[in-house]
Parts: C-alpha cells; structure tokens; sequence
C-alpha cells in the first residue's frame, strides 16, 4: 500500500510538471494562429483581414503568468479553450469527435497485437526451434522493416484502390446513420479492419520478439527444471510458471503503448482518412492551433500517467515481490 | 471476426445518389464541426458563395461584373456616393423578401463588430443607409473607387435573423436562413455533410442539382484518390501528372488549370544593401532559368512571369509595352553580370562578387519547408545566382516562423505569394505604394519588402477616385509601366488555378475551350455561376447514369 502511495505522489508531480510545460511549448512557437489560417489562403484574402483575424480569435496578449493562471483556472474546470482553427468551437468538441474513433482503432489494435504477439512468443519461446519460431521472427522483422506509412498506403492501394474490398477512408460510409444496428456495426468493422490490421502487422514482431526472449529467458532458471522434475505437465509449466513471469516486460511495453492510444496512431488516420485525435493533432500544430494542441497533450499526457499507474497495479499483482519491501 | 466481415460483405462503394454532386475544395479536415456563419474568414466556401450570396460577382474570367443580389449599381456625387439596386423578388429560404433593410443591416454588423469587417470596408465607408425597399446608399469617407470589389462581393445576411443574434462573432449558424441556391443542410456528420437545393431560388430553375454533397479528407493524397477513382465529380487538388493519372483513366476526366492563381515572388528586403538598387534586383531577376523553374518546380502547369507580373487573372489589364519594355525576366546571364558590374558589385579574384564592405556576396533564401514548389523554384534561384557571383543558400522554415519573418521584414531574399484583386490596382498597392510601408520589426500584411515607389503615389491616388473606365484603363497600363521600371519585387510565375471536373454524372463546367467562368470551386464568389449552371447528365431513357 504504502509503495501504491508513493508511486501516486510521483505521478502527480509528473502531471504538474507536464501541465506547465504543456502551457508553455506551444508559445514559444514563432508565429501566430492568424497568420497561420491567413497564410492558407495565400493572397486570397485581403491583407486588412489579417488584422481583423487576430480581433475575432482574440489571441491574448496578456503577461504569461496571467495566461498561465486562466489556463489552470480553466484546466481545473474542464474547460479546454476556444479552437482557432474551428473557431468558434469550444475544444472540448473539437476532440470529443475523434475520442471514440481513435480509442477503437488504436485501442483495439493495441490489444489484438498485444494479444496476437504475446501468445506466438510464449509458443516461439517454448518450441524454440519449431515452425513458428523459424518462420515468424525474420518474416515479422522483415515486414516490420517497411516504414509503417508506406506498408499502409501499399495495402490501402491494393485492397481498396485496386480490389475494392475495402472502403478507401473514413469510419462509416458517408450518409449512413450511426446506430446499434448490425448493419452499421458491419460498416463501421469494415472501415476499421485495414486500419487495425495493419498496425497489427507492423508491431506484431516487437511483442513477439520481446516475449520470446523474457521466455527463452526464464526457461533457463533453475525453478523451472525443479518444476518439469517435479513433473508438472507441460501446458503448466509453459503458461503458469514460464509465461506469467516472462510478461512482466511485455505488460510494462504495454502500458507505455496504451497512453499514447490517445495521441492516436497518427500515421494510420492520416494514411485511412480516419477521424480520430491523432489527424487532429498533426492539423492543429500546423495551423498553430494552441488550444487544441495544449488539449490534446493534456489528454495524451494523463491518460499515459493513468495507464502506467495502471500498469504499477498489474505488477505488483502479478509479481509478488515489488510487493515484498512492505512485508 | 473483423477479418471476416471486412472480406465477407463486399461494399458497394459509396456512391452519391443521381443529382447530388461531390466535391472537394480548399478546406481540408479530418472532421467536419457544424458552423455556416458568412461572415466570418474560414475556408467553408459554400458558406459564403453558395448558400448566402454577394450583391454582384466579379467573373474573373471574363473580366465582367454579373448583377446578383444587386441589378445595378451607380457612382453618384463624384465617387462619395455608391447606390446599389436591389432586386426583387428575391426570397430567403424561410420565405421573408430580401429587401434594402437587409443590405444595410449587414453593412451595419461589419460595423459595429470590426472582427466581421474582413476586407475593412469601415476604413473607406461613412454611412450606409437603405433607401426604400429596392436601394441601398452606401457614402464614402473619401473617394475610393477601388472599394467596389470588398462592398460588392459581401455575403448578405437576413436582417430578422441575424438582429436577434447574441454574438454574431461566434455564432455558428447552424441552421441558415440565406438566399444561395443551396440553403437547406440536408445531412450534417463529422465525416461528411450535404447541401440541399433551396425550392425558392431566385433563378427559376435553378439548380438543376439536388445537393452538394462534401466528404472531409484530411489531405491531398486522399482526395486524389477519391478523384481518380471517380468518386468526387468537381474538385480543386494539386494532382501530379494529372494527364496520365486522372485524364488517361477515363474519357470523361478533365481539368482546367488556368495560372490565375497568385504570382509566386521572389522579395528581395530592400531595406539592405544591395537590394535598395533597382538594377541589382533587376540583374538576380535576369539570373533566374525561369524556363526550367515552371519545368522542375511546377511540372509544367504554369508558364514563366512576364515583368508586369500580372497574372492571367488581370488579363484584360494587360499592356503589352510594359511587357515588352520588361527584359529583365529574360535569362540572361551576361545582362545580369553586366548590371552589377555597373552596380559596382566587382568580382574578386574567387569569382564571387564582393558588396560595399568587401566582403563576399552571401544570401539567404527564406522558403516554407514542405512547400515543394517553393523549394524547388529557391533551388532554381540558387544556381542562377551562383553564375553571377553570389552565393544563396536555401532556408527552410516552419510556417510560422517564415511568415513571420516575412511580416517584420527580416529576412534577406524570400519566396511568397502576392495579393489577389479584381484589378493591378490592388496587387500593385501591396507591392509599391507607400501607404503600405511598415517600419522594420513592425508585422506587415503585405509589402515585406517595404518599397514605395514615388512616381506611382500620385497614380494610386487617382485611381482612388476613378470611376471612368477608360481612364482606369490608362491608370492601371502606367502602374505596369512603373513596375516594370522600377522591379519593387522579383516575378516568377504565376500558381495555377487547380480544378478538375468528372462529367459522367454533371456537366456545363467550363473548361480550357469553354472559359465562361473559373472552374476551381476555391475562387470565391464565381463557384456561384457554376454552381447555378451546371447540371445532371441524363441517359436517353431518362434516367442518370
């Protein structure tokens, strides 16, 4: 318990810490949010405008520390500011429209890959020698060798240009309405199955490769020779003994992952025309859009401090002796 | 499971029904947020030329302003007064008439929120006043002829709507009541939104399309996809080699890519040594292989500037001795040498050209990092200058940070774009007068490269108040000989206007045989005479295809 609360207290000095910096990064970016929209429309737009622009989105000039206060003032009552670039939308909005999709497609692929690469190292590292440990590992290696933005935009190509099995962008087909229905389930599964997949191609290599060797690993210590001389059965030695113990990095690798969900698989929604936060994002930094940027590093920035207090819990369930200082 | 219905259910591609045409213009995002006000900047074209509309159009292709809102129009009382006539029987989509209250009433906001005021009418304007139902009276603080564009091409708002308004700043008219050929929001999501046709239009019989439909695509990339495989029926994308990509596919692809965009420039700072010398600048002109820049930086699409550096948007200005008086856009690298020879620029024993200080002639080059074009042609810039003597380096940065250098004139040599008007008058103010000279440090609009030139002062002020043609005609030929005199700024070439249409589905776009009107949905507010002319194909049998 006590090493929970310890564990708290430093996370919250890491939140403050990270809300400063969050505050004060975007300004001291050259430029302004006016003269990003303004330099947009390159010269359609008379230059007069330029100083009405800066009016209407009342870029505050106020002294930092002034800022700063209104900034926590706001943060404290979960009011994240006025987009620029979608003024006059409150940024609350702006990011609840790609909440939803980014935590689907990055969640799910996370988890699956997770999953997928967790269960063919344990097997890589049991059967060492076996099919699956001479196949996967350089195969994986190999595709995941591929920079991820051209691996996705050759699939794209293949199977949505060229094939046409796949929709070439967006969440769910234009038009349909978003209901519980199976059709609109199906619809939304077929937009989100390249996306998914493709991730899960790219990063299934790193779980693999990382649980097969924390395996290879624990399979040499002496506790589990004790074990097979004992006679345990296999499957128990593989799962319960080998496996549970060499997760521990993986589940630690998965944590770090699951923070940065939020920040959205920026390349996979650019690539799919994908609505979520990580599109958001890259759209933001280049129009100088302060506020959803701070917004969006707010949001990144708990949910990775959440994510890995998570993660604090998980190991000291799953390994006794993290636990062992207080006993 | 997601595997299996991903490869189960083949989709049919998202087709839009007969009669909705889809299109793709500058706004790019990656989710639509629901806000159609007019009034303010923002890159939702249809909401300031499609669903509200202006009093008159400038047809920039032809060159003619088309009554719209207004039949007519009438400078009174030596240019101090301007009058609209307003026309009847025009309805807003709630079934309320338009009338002169309304007009004014629009003006009246601009007024009393200057965030709205974007083309800063307020700074000319004393009163506007409607005059009766049918005229609108629009006095001046001094004569500025010039003016008409920005009053004539203001989306108009409904007075009983728009008075009942909190915070028109911030109002996102989400249900608007205008009087454009399409006002009704058919369909409004995060991904995509449609824009119905209004059943009262004022042209009867118009449009003869049902909706507009617009997908949100976060990038190029995407859209072109979309073009290409037959999807998007209009769109305004930079396509690279468009005629074996998109033209070759289909015999109903076409495009249009006139270059009335904004003419790229090269500004040399002339507030540092050696770039105050009109014949310095003249000689870094005369080192550019312009030939090669439209063939490396733009593949063609565009063709090198000529010295008025008038794009084909002005093309009715056009004087055809200022261009032929203008030689200095020609590649010629003896000229050049010879010009800064006489500039006192000697050579040193290395090759390289030695400034006032003696020392040698180094310059940067100030580019947006990722604007390939831009880089490109800085890179062209480079070489040429290296045959002269001088050494260019090429600076790539942020947006931010070249703009911003741009505006407080820090920089030494920069690529950028120039002002887009209805006549020279207002491309010329923001290249040499000096009204729009800032002192260095101070951020600027327009005129980076602080240069006033005396001989035109006189000139801008007379077109001010201007309102015969023929003279305007002779004014706006001695501002070209001028700037041909005196090179304010280097030109390079003038951008394309991007535009591509599929006519399987519509057709009546203009095109490069039929040039009635611009093509690219981002020229605002002539998508208005395409939009209310374009119309759905039909099979014999009568149906669509």
């Amino acid at each position: 318990m006590k090493y929970l609360l310890k564990r708290l207290g430093f996370y919250a000095v890491a939140a403050v810490f990270a809300v400063t910096l969050n505050f004060l990064l975007p300004r001291l970016m050259p430029g302004d949010a006016a003269g990003a929209l303004f330099a947009r429309f390159q010269g359609k737009l008379s230059p007069e405008a330029l100083e009405a622009l800066r009016r209407a989105i009342g870029i505050s000039d106020g002294p930092l520390w002034k800022q700063y206060l209104d900034y926590l003032w706001g943060l404290a009552h979960g009011d994240l500011g006025t987009s620029i670039m979608q003024f006059p939308a409150p940024v609350l909005q702006v990011v609840w429209t790609g909440l939803g999709w980014t935590v689907l497609v990055a969640g799910l692929a996370l988890v699956l890959g997770f999953v997928i690469g967790t269960a063919l190292g344990i097997l890589a590292g049991w059967r060492r020698g076996g099919l699956i440990d001479t196949v996967l590992p350089p195969l994986l290696a190999f595709v995941g060798a591929f920079p991820y933005f051209w691996l996705a935009m050759g699939l794209l190509f293949l199977f949505g240009f060229e094939l046409k099995l796949v929709p070439l962008r967006h969440a769910y087909a234009d038009g349909s309405t978003p209901a519980f229905t199976f059709s609109f389930i199906a619809d939304v599964a077929r937009h989100a199955a390249l996306p998914i997949i493709t991730v899960i191609i790219a990063t299934l290599g790193g779980w693999m490769m990382g649980m097969r060797s924390a395996m290879v690993a624990v399979l040499g210590t002496e506790y589990l020779a004790l074990g097979r001389a004992k006679g345990l059965s296999s499957l128990r030695l593989a799962w319960r003994y080998a496996a549970r113990n060499a997760l521990l990095p993986n589940v630690t690798s998965l944590g770090m992952s699951l923070g940065f969900v939020l920040g959205g698989s920026l390349l996979t929604e650019v690539v799919f025309s994908y609505p979520g936060l990580g599109f958001l994002m890259v759209q933001a930094v280049r129009s100088q859009d302060f506020p959803v940027m701070q917004g969006l590093f707010v949001m990144i920035t708990f949910a990775v401090l959440t994510a890995n207090a998570l993660v604090d819990v998980v190991t000291t369930v799953i390994d006794p002796r993290t636990r062992s200082r207080e006993s | 499971m997601l595997v299996v219905l991903a490869l189960g259910c083949r989709p049919e591609r998202a087709k839009a029904p007969a009669g909705v045409l889809t299109l793709t213009a500058v706004e790019q995002q990656a989710t639509w947020l629901r806000n159609f006000n007019p009034l303010m900047p923002g890159p939702r074209f249809p909401s300031q030329s499609g669903i509200y509309e202006p009093l008159a159009i400038y047809n920039s292709v032809t060159g003619e302003w088309v009554p719209w809102l207004a039949t007519a129009w009438e400078w009174r009382d030596d240019a101090n007064t301007l009058a609209f006539t307003i026309r009847q029987n025009v309805r807003f989509s709630d079934g309320q008439p338009l009338t002169a209250e309304d007009v004014a009433f629009t003006f009246e906001l601009l007024r009393r929120y200057p965030a709205l005021d974007q083309k800063a009418v307020w700074k000319f304007l004393d009163s506007v006043k409607a005059e009766g139902p049918g005229e609108v009276v629009l006095r001046f603080k001094r004569p500025f002829v010039p003016g008409f564009m920005a009053l004539a091409h203001q989306p108009i708002v409904p007075k009983h709507v728009w008075k009942d308004v909190e915070n028109p700043v911030t109002f996102t008219d989400p249900n608007p009541i205008a009087t454009g050929p399409f006002t009704q929001v058919r369909l409004f999501q995060n991904q995509v939104y449609e824009l119905g046709r209004n059943p009262d239009y004022w042209q009867p019989g118009k449009p003869a399309i049902d909706a507009l439909r617009l997908p949100a695509f976060p990038g190029n990339d995407q859209a072109n996809l979309a073009l290409i495989d037959g999807e998007l029926d209009w769109a305004a994308n930079y396509v690279p080699a468009i005629d074996r990509v998109y033209v070759s596919r289909d015999a109903n692809h076409h495009y249009w890519f006139p270059p009335m965009g904004t003419t790229v420039m090269l500004y040399a700072n002339t507030t540092r040594a050696p770039f105050a010398d009109a014949n310095v600048r003249k000689a870094l002109s005369m080192s550019i292989d312009r030939a090669l820049m439209v063939d490396v930086a733009m593949s063609h699409y565009t063709v090198p500037a000529d010295a008025t550096a008038l794009s084909a948007l002005y093309e009715r200005w056009r004087d055809p001795t200022a261009v032929k008086e203008g030689d200095w856009v020609r590649f010629d690298v003896a000229g050049a040498n010879a010009l800064l020879d006489a500039a006192r620029l000697p050579r040193g024993p290395d090759g390289l050209r030695r400034g006032g200080d003696g020392k040698p002639l180094t310059f940067t080059i100030a580019v947006v990092n990722g604007w390939s074009d831009w880089v490109r042609a800085a890179q062209v810039i480079a070489r040429g200058m290296k045959k002269i003597g001088i050494t260019a380096s090429v600076h790539l940065l942020d947006q931010g940070t070249w703009f911003q250098q741009l505006q407080r004139g820090d920089f030494e040599l920069a690529v950028g774009w120039s002002i887009e008007g209805a006549a020279p008058y207002e491309f010329y103010r923001w290249l040499m007068s000096a009204d729009t000279v800032l002192p260095v440090g101070t951020a600027a609009p327009g005129n980076w490269h602080r240069y006033a030139s005396a001989a035109a002062a006189p000139v801008f002020t007379e077109l001010e108040h201007t309102v015969d043609p023929a003279r305007e005609k002779e004014l706006e030929a001695q501002l070209q000989h001028l700037f041909v005199a005196e090179a304010p700024v280097i030109p390079l070439f003038p951008n394309p206007a991007w535009g591509e249409f599929n006519t399987t589905r519509f057709k009546g776009f203009p095109d490069a045989q039929h040039p009635w009107a611009a093509l690219s949905p981002n020229k605002l507010p002539d998508v208005l005479l395409v939009l209310t002319a374009l119309e759905p194909v039909t099979l014999p049998d009568g149906g669509a295809p």
